[in-house]
């Protein structure tokens, strides 16, 4: 057995918020344990207040964690305890730990605090469901999961969280599993989820053939990648002339992202996903599930090669604009923010492809605040709108839900990125900004044809306000299109509209001014670059550019305009739009195109669904007809031998036993007139006997 | 020979009275169907066989007395088989209100 790892002493505060985080980890998966058993018989109506305050309880740890970290210069640490011995390996363990940088605490925070959040919203939302105890059970194990992710040791522990977020989120978005909508979604996300998973074994499989256990081994103080990295030795230099599977590895891992995170050839599960229960979407939305993939693509950064870069940009532009266009043409609620949802994803994965990494995981968080505020929103409204979902319905529901409308309406300036030249008061501005500045940077050291990485995420930040604004006008503003609905809505119970005031609240201070979430992860890239990850164009000098170019100034205002654009058309309904659809054909057929999401489930209906079956048809021919002749050809064969066998039983086996009976029974009919019961008889016998005998005697002594 | 030698007592008197003797017990059982008279000529012929030990001794044999004894035990086997038998005859003469030896064949297969 080898030697087990000896990892560095934890200083006295790296030890408390080892402790705190281990804590704010472990209290979900209590929670969900415990409302498991408990909430079944005895707690069943206290579960949601149960579930509520253990994520409390884990937020505040967290929350201390961060603070302690921040506050008192800690360093990046990592923990571990060996788990699985693996005989003849160099790691000897698999380690289960807790690795802890800046990064980690600043995601834990924001995953405690919005898990609370929806853990509140959903005390409102699943009021009355028969299965309300179980829903908080799966939503904390869900939470535990992705802190898990968040806080794993090394990539086989992340693993293992990982396919936990994808069994709980098919568990959650299943949740109304007698529906045939939310069978089918949740199966359709696990499917897609592996699909990506296989990738991310792959590119795991291809690490462990190059580098051996050392891929096993926990987190160094360094990051998640130190030991691997220093396997590749002098990174700069391995990065200018990179090993064909490095890249290949490295884009194995990001289709495990591309799976969570619901990138372009998987993205279709995303919008189906909106079958679940809405305080489901807004989770899966922010914090937790679609957060993973882009966690994973940042944390697997360092040993990126630059064509994997390219190909992580490129995944991340066709997704941000595909999934914008589609946005604009929905007309249920939930799907619009769906597409909201994918398109903001693109821009997270085109910013770590390019290199503003930083930039795409503070987008992440206050995307994660927005965009949840954003589906509690909905969820309010359509949990008033008797499950109304399509917008075609509503309109002017403001006077309604002002307080909804409030939350809604911040969150559409937010996730616009309203800003005025080089400042704002919304966080949305500062992290999209940051992105594409970094697509810029990235445009621009490619050059020619590269300049698509600039001009579509600016593409994008042009329709992003205007689908936007619609979903906003369509729903809060103008007339009634539904008067019975609309005079059956009201405001959502204070569970819910708490939440939502609370999320657009920090969807506003989260702008750098105020929280220091860039700042955090700021940090990470600091050790990163020290790490000697210097191949990435400008990477250094991003920071700097970020007040020099006019761009911001371009999209800051242009959200502005674009909002003012889509109130205009979608204030009274549809009239506008329809007819602009008849004036422009061109814009038809793009329309028709968006409306049916690209053809994508079409696609891999024919393509992926309909060749499976085909092939299970085969397959099931070839069973039926070989394998299972084969098997009734044996069965013919063994009966005409048992057959054959039963007859030499009956005819001559049973014969001999029978015909041994039938000469008994012969021989003794013969006999028995001989005994007639007649003394007489059988002593004139005896004589008779006697007598012969004697003369035989005679005869004998005479001789 | 003379005649009065032919009248002298010898062994073929006996063997004659013995054979005489056995032909009346055969004849006896042959001819009786009451299960007396056929116990009766089963004695007749064991007093025909015991007449046999004794007359072949005297006269065969003459210093031992095997034959004696063994007559002896054919008078107690004798009695004792009468007993037997008259015991049977009285259950079967319960069970049937017959002594007819003829009715007595419920064993026959």
């Amino acid at each position: 057995m080898h030697a087990m790892l000896t990892l560095a002493e934890l200083t006295s505060d790296q030890e408390l918020i080892r402790k705190l985080l281990f804590c704010a980890t472990l209290l979900p998966l209590v929670s969900s344990i415990f409302t498991l058993f408990l909430g079944t018989k005895w707690l069943k109506k206290q579960t949601g207040q149960f579930a509520v305050a253990a994520m409390a309880m884990s937020f505040v740890c967290a929350l201390y964690a961060a603070f302690k970290f921040t506050t008192g210069d800690v360093e990046p640490f990592t923990w571990a305890i060996p788990w699985i011995p693996i005989p003849g390996r160099e790691a000897g363990y698999l380690y289960l730990g807790l690795f802890c940088d800046q990064l980690t605490v600043a995601l834990m925070v924001m995953v405690t605090l919005i898990s609370t959040l929806v853990h509140i919203y959903s005390i409102g939302y699943m009021e009355g469901d028969k299965r309300y105890e179980r829903f908080f059970c799966y939503l904390s194990a869900f939470t535990f999961s992705m802190l898990g992710i968040v806080t794993a040791n090394g990539l086989m522990q992340l693993f293992v969280f990982w396919e936990l977020v994808g069994l709980t989120s098919y568990l959650l978005i299943g949740f109304w599993f007698e529906k045939k909508g939310p069978q089918q979604a949740c199966k359709k996300a696990f499917v897609m989820n592996r699909v990506g998973d296989t990738g991310f074994l792959i590119g795991f499989g291809i690490l462990f053939a190059q580098l051996g256990g050392k891929v096993l081994l926990p987190a160094t103080d360094g990051g998640m990648f130190d030991a691997i990295a220093a396997e590749l030795g002098g990174k700069a230099e391995i990065m200018a002339n990179p090993p064909m599977w490095l890249t290949i590895a490295g884009i194995g891992l990001f289709f495990g992202a591309i799976g969570k995170s619901a990138q372009f050839p998987l993205h279709t599960w995303l919008p189906d996903a909106m079958e679940g229960p809405t305080p489901v979407s807004s989770i899966v939305h922010s914090a937790t599930m679609v957060a993973a993939g882009v966690y994973l693509t940042a944390r697997i950064f360092p040993i990126l090669t630059p064509a994997a870069h390219l190909f992580v940009c490129i995944i991340g532009l066709i997704t941000l604009v595909m999934a914008a266009c589609m946005a604009m043409v929905m007309t249920d609620i939930k799907r619009v923010l769906a597409y909201s949802t994918l398109s903001q994803l693109g821009y997270m994965i085109l910013g770590v492809g390019s290199g503003a990494y930083i930039f795409a995981l503070f987008h992440l968080v206050t995307h994660a605040f927005f965009k949840c505020c954003l589906f509690q929103c909905s969820g309010s409204v359509i949990n008033m709108a008797h499950h109304q979902q399509d917008m075609r319905y509503y309109g002017g529901l403001a006077r309604k839900m002002p307080l909804t409308a409030l939350a809604y309406g911040i969150c559409t300036l937010t996730i616009s990125g309203i800003g005025f030249g080089s400042w704002s008061f919304l966080s949305g501005f500062y992290s999209k900004d940051g992105i594409i500045l970094g697509s810029y940077n990235y445009a621009h050291a490619l050059g020619g044809w590269g300049n698509l990485f600039l001009w579509g995420p600016i593409l994008v930040a042009y329709i992003t306000p205007f689908y936007m604004a619609r979903s906003f006008a369509l729903t809060f503003l103008g007339k009634p299109r539904d008067q019975h609905l609309y005079d059956h809505v009201k405001e959502a119970p204070k569970t819910m509209v708490g939440p939502q005031l609370v999320l657009a609240l920090f969807a506003i201070i989260s702008v750098p001014w105020i929280l220091p979430w860039e700042d955090m992860i700021e940090m990470s890239q600091q050790s990163l670059v020290a790490n000697g990850v210097t191949w990435i164009p400008g990477l250094h000098e991003l920071h700097e550019a970020h007040h020099g170019i006019a761009a911001p100034l371009l999209f800051g205002l242009a959200g502005l305009l674009m909002i003012g654009v889509g109130i205009w058309m979608y204030k009274d309904g549809f009239g506008k739009a329809e007819f602009l659809l008849k004036k422009a054909p061109g814009l038809k057929m793009l329309h028709t195109w968006a409306l049916n999401k690209f053809y994508f489930d079409h696609l891999y209906d024919v393509f992926i669904v309909k060749m499976t079956k085909c092939f299970a048809g085969i397959c099931s021919f070839i069973d039926k007809w070989g394998v299972d002749g084969l098997v009734n050809v044996a069965g013919i064969w063994t009966k005409g031998l048992a057959k054959f066998t039963g007859g030499f039983d009956n005819k001559v086996v049973d014969g001999l036993v029978n015909g041994a009976a039938n000469a008994t029974r012969a021989g003794g009919q013969a006999l028995r007139t001989t005994q007639p019961g007649r003394i007489r008889v059988y002593v004139s016998l005896l004589f008779v006997g006697l007598i012969i005998a004697l003369m035989f005697a005679l005869t004998l002594v005479a001789n | 020979m003379t005649m009065l030698a032919l009248f002298q007592p010898g062994l073929y008197h006996l063997l004659a009275v013995s054979i005489a003797l056995l032909t009346a017990g055969v004849a006896v059982i042959l001819t009786k169907r009451n299960a007396v008279g056929i116990l009766m000529g089963v004695e007749l012929i064991l007093n025909a066989a015991g007449l046999n030990f004794v007359a072949f001794n005297r006269y065969v044999w003459a210093n031992a007395v095997d034959g004696q004894m063994f007559t002896l035990f054919i008078i107690v086997l004798a009695a004792a088989e009468a007993a037997v038998a008259l015991a049977i005859f009285l259950n079967f003469y319960n069970n049937f209100d017959t002594i007819n030896v003829d009715q007595a064949d419920e064993l026959q297969g």
